[in-house]
């Protein structure tokens, strides 16, 4: 094109050249246009590469789209699983003050002809932990024990390589329950009971419980259910590239149908702590027996189980003004484990005036920030200051490698600072590496002083990537005084560690804020405490009883519509004494005593003793150089209680009483010859359907198997299944290409094209001086 | 532009160009300048790359030999976690822990979804195809591959097979039985595009090697610090 233009230049005709100029400007920016293009398409074109292929069929599951206990079979479609048949489930549920112990029993069969390798998937709500597992597959009986890391490895091992079936767990995601299930045999049925342990959600003087019970995405009909893939440090969010996807779904399941193939049993014995006022169950119907002021029995209505709702109890307190305090007690291996809690005002009203505030927000934008976790702060934090009221003061510091403080020191609130504030953090981008320590005294040294009867509060936002823990640790132990420290840990996978110490250093509370939609959600009930503090000094002491352990240790400030829950081990089994917690209510000092001998007998109570030591001992580790004695501490705790930890793991072992010789294999729908302990009656039950209606839902449940059946990808023998197994159980890979070559390349492209223009536009130049030159000449 | 002035020769060249060809040679120059800092950029990715490395290096062995608390430099926010080296072509390189894209420019990642080398499963470490796993097509099976974790535990691990696949269907199961390790990178390997398709090493660990501290073991063989 060069080419021509220079043709039309070298017309000898002086008129036309503005006209061939505007023909190589034009030219040029044609040529620029283009490269843009193309370095745009490219850009576009490896975008859509990196999508992933079909993942997500109907009928089809992954581990983290399982929404209540089931049991995963690798499908035919490499990746994903279907799920087994749900024979039977019976949950029963044990509230005692603030703990949930959860037991969940359930029966799945292979419907298959084949051998095949299972995943037994759960999950957990938050802060739980599972400590018992017991499973049946076909007539052999295993059961999970707590072992040291090492040990169960190598019992794990030994079992192997003795050709036993053996399966390990070991800590690694912390709120999904998975466990391999291995050689199952045709048709055989499986039992799995696990047993977690959980506490009591609160929020504005209700107190709540949740149960997954949603039916995997396939019984969903409607809406299309887009999944994140199960690794959750890969980032990789997979599309949905199926555009008929109505048309291939399975056939949905009606939830009344459900029930009846899926039968579901579930229990609940509440017992509150306080006198209850209203017990709701917002999605399921219940029959509740009242047992006593405080307690209650709730129990699933037969038939009545909707296949998308989770199963939720919530309930009330009496209306009462004074915080309410209660007292529960276990007794285990002559220690006893008291569980004392104190619960705010049910009564709004109670808290009259909220005080003045003075708050310094802390956000990180390092490199480790980048991505969602940045959007996810910077829209918390822009919430958290819209929330401000014109007579609160503010600041705001951002850190990376370096910081900066927003406004000189606290300003008011005013409309049009908060603006100039909301657009400060708007700005921020996520680069740079991570320098906590110069913000955190900023935030904490050289806010000036605080005024009187106003409360200072620094909220720090951050993923809480960083390495020097102590130096953050002494510095906010050191130098918080009156302020409060919260901490709110943005990301999927932030240091929850390091935040919750923070934040128990520095008396406040710890979010966690995991994803976009939890934003608004989390940080609501953060501005509820930051804006109502309801009791601050909390002390507790034991008056003439030895008390060897109280946790959490220091006692942190109450905030409505949050109970303090402490622990604490005690000498003997039958201690006397009084436990005496006192605190400040505003300026009002308020104290309570409770007698231990009075304490009611609860359950579970020495686990929850046990899972906050173990907290605790690792929030510790910061101060304890040895840690390998911090692991023995851990490990003395977690194998006394049971409990899976970081240095403890559950290896399941075959525990199967030995059958005398010659007596015939029972039918696998009954379990012969349990091992003592054992409980799993509930999910043979009686039949409570009519003969005519069970018949029919047995149709229908074979019809289900068959489906299942179908796409399972099942095995000849058991030794197959497990490769068949271990195919589907893969690992993402990163994307491990940078553009470095491709900018390269783009850019000595570019030089050439600028080199050709300019050589071009050189030689054009040169020959209209020659032109021109020429012309003049001619005149002349 | 350089050509311009060869061939005017004489100061005051642009006082005698009409707007248009300012505008024309302001074109050229914006082309030019757009071309020099894709380069410029792409430049400084691979030197980030290199440079880090050094670093990591030299701060890796320092926390071998006992120096608490060292960082590559003052800001890191990450760990390292081992050095792996592949004797028989001369390289090493440093290994980050978590591959997310930030680590993955400083050096090769273990995905923190695996276990680490030597423990039971199946450890990924993954790193570019055109910076530090560049060497990874050389690897060939039966190669040794040396893994220092930064416990001072030495590995020796016996490359076996290596494979393409895509990145969803990378057949590499963590828990699968054994103690392996896998390496990943890209491919094909003189793309420039980012892709779907990930070329894997697979290594199982030699278990006749006695398992040894570092510094029981005299320094192995002094390999050069450029890795790439």
């Amino acid at each position: 094109m060069f080419v021509d233009t220079e043709i039309g230049a070298a017309t000898p005709r002086r008129q036309y050249t503005p006209y061939v100029e505007y023909l190589l400007v034009a030219a040029l920016v044609v040529v620029t246009i283009m490269l843009f293009f193309v370095m745009g398409f490219f850009s576009e074109a490896s975008a859509e590469t990196g999508q992933g292929r079909p993942q997500h069929f109907a009928g089809y599951v992954h581990p983290n789209d399982v929404g209540t206990g089931a049991l995963l079979f690798p499908s035919k479609e490499p990746g994903s699983f279907v799920e087994a048949p749900r024979l039977a489930t019976d949950v029963q549920i044990d509230v005692n003050g603030p703990i949930l112990r959860t037991r969940v029993t359930q029966r799945f069969r292979n419907p298959s002809k084949g051998w095949v390798e299972g995943t037994y998937v759960f999950p957990l709500p938050e802060n739980s932990g599972v400590d018992t597992l017991k499973m049946q597959i076909g007539d052999r009986f295993i059961e999970g024990q707590i072992k040291a890391r090492e040990e169960a490895r190598k019992v794990y091992e030994e079992a192997k390589a003795a050709g036993k079936k053996t399966a390990l767990l070991e800590q690694q995601r912390p709120n999904i329950f998975t466990n391999q299930v291995a050689n199952i045999g045709p048709g055989e049925t499986v039992i799995v009971q696990i047993e977690y342990q959980s506490s009591v959600h609160q929020s504005g003087g209700e107190f709540s419980l949740r149960f997954p019970m949603v039916v995997a995405p396939r019984y969903n009909p409607d809406p299309i259910v887009q999944t994140v893939d199960l690794d959750p440090s890969s980032g990789y969010a997979v599309s949905d590239p199926v555009p008929d996807r109505d048309k291939i779904s399975a056939p949905v399941l009606d939830p009344a149908e459900n029930a009846k193939i899926n039968p579901v049993t579930l229990t609940i014995n509440l017992n509150a702590g306080f006198p209850i006022g209203t017990v709701a169950t917002p999605f399921h119907a219940t029959d509740v027996q009242t047992v006593d002021d405080m307690a209650r029995v709730i129990s699933l209505k037969s038939g009545s189980v909707p296949a998308d709702k989770d199963f939720e109890l919530s309930w009330r307190a009496a209306a009462g003004r004074a915080p309410y305090a209660g007292l529960f007690r276990e007794t285990v291996d002559g220690k006893t484990y008291l569980l004392g809690f104190v619960t705010p005002p049910a009564d709004e009203a109670a808290t009259e005036t909220t005080p003045k505030r003075e708050v310094v927000f802390v956000i990180d934008n390092s490199g480790s920030m980048a991505g969602k976790s940045i959007e996810q702060a910077r829209d918390s934090l822009a919430l958290a200051i819209s929330r401000l009221r014109p007579e609160d003061r503010f600041n705001v510091v951002r850190f990376d490698d370096t910081m900066s403080v927003h406004f000189p020191s606290l300003v008011p609130a005013t409309p049009d600072k908060r603006e100039d504030a909301i657009a400060f953090v708007r700005g921020l981008t996520a680069d740079g590496g991570t320098e906590m320590l110069p913000a955190l005294e900023a935030a904490l040294r050289t806010q000036g002083p605080i005024e009187p009867g106003a409360l200072r509060q620094v909220v720090f936002l951050t993923d809480g990537a960083i390495g020097n823990e102590a130096q953050l640790f002494d510095e906010i132990s050191k130098n918080r005084g009156n302020a409060r420290v919260f901490t709110v840990g943005i990301g999927s996978a932030p240091n929850t560690h390091f935040m919750t110490k923070a934040a128990e250093l520095g008396r406040g509370t710890f979010t966690l804020i995991g994803s976009e939609d939890q934003v608004a959600a989390r940080m609501g009930e953060l501005f509820n405490k930051l804006e109502n503090p309801a009791m601050t000094d909390i002390a507790v002491t034991f008056d003439g009883a030895n008390a060897q352990d109280i946790t959490p240790n220091p006692m942190p400030d109450l905030y409505r519509g949050e109970p303090v829950v402490l622990t604490a081990q005690l000498d003997g089994t039958s201690p006397a004494g009084k436990l005496q917690i006192t605190g400040k209510t505003g300026d009002q000092p308020w104290r309570v005593e409770m007698d231990v001998a009075k304490a009611s007998q609860g359950n579970g109570i020495a686990k929850l003793w046990a899972r906050r030591k173990i907290d605790d001992l690792e929030a510790n580790a910061y101060a304890v150089n040895d840690a390998a004695t911090l692991d023995r501490e851990i490990e003395t705790v977690a194998l006394t209680h049971h409990l899976v930890s970081r240095v403890t793991s559950l290896v399941a072992v075959d525990v199967t009483p030995s059958r005398p010789a010659g007596e015939p294999v029972a039918s696998t729908d009954v379990p012969l010859n349990l091992p003592e302990g054992w409980d799993f009656e509930k999910v043979f039950g009686k039949k409570m359907l009519p003969e005519g209606q069970r018949k029919a839902s047995l149709d229908q449940a074979e019809e289900q198997a068959m489906l299942v059946a179908d796409r399972m990808a099942a095995a000849p023998t058991a030794r197959a299944a497990s490769l068949i197994a271990e195919a589907g159980n893969q690992v993402n890979l990163p994307q491990t290409a940078t553009l470095a070559d491709r900018y390269i390349l783009i850019g000595l492209m570019l030089l050439a094209v600028a080199v050709m223009a300019a050589s071009t536009f050189g030689l054009w130049r040169w020959q209209m001086r020659g032109l021109i030159l020429e012309a003049r000449s001619r005149v002349q | 532009m350089s050509n311009k002035q060869m061939l005017d020769g004489r100061g005051g060249f642009l006082a005698r160009l009409n707007m248009l060809e300012t505008l024309v040679l302001a074109g050229i120059s914006l082309v030019a300048i757009a071309g020099l800092m894709l380069v410029g950029k792409g430049f400084y990715m691979k030197a980030k790359a290199e440079v880090s490395q050094v670093l990591l290096k030299r701060s890796f062995e320092a926390q071998l030999h006992g120096v608490p608390n060292v960082k590559p430099w003052p800001w890191a926010d990450f760990s390292t976690e081992a050095e792996i080296t592949a004797p028989r072509i001369g390289k090493t390189a440093i290994v980050l822990s978590g591959a997310s894209g930030e680590a993955l420019a400083l050096g090769p990642a273990r995905l923190a979804n695996t276990p680490a080398p030597g423990e039971l499963g199946t450890s990924v470490i993954a790193a570019h195809r055109d910076t530090h796993f560049r060497w990874l097509k050389d690897v060939k099976p039966g190669d040794l591959l040396v893994v220092t974790r930064k416990d001072g535990t030495n590995l020796t691990f016996r490359a076996g097979s290596s494979r393409i696949a895509r990145w969803d269907e990378s057949g590499i199961n963590a828990d699968a039985p054994g103690r392996n390790l896998a390496l990943a990178t890209c491919w094909p390997f003189d793309a420039t595009e980012q892709g779907p398709l990930r070329y894997i090493v697979q290594a199982e660990l030699v278990s006749d090697a006695p398992q040894s501290k570092l510094s029981a073991l005299p320094r192995p063989v002094q390999l050069p610090v450029k890795s790439f």
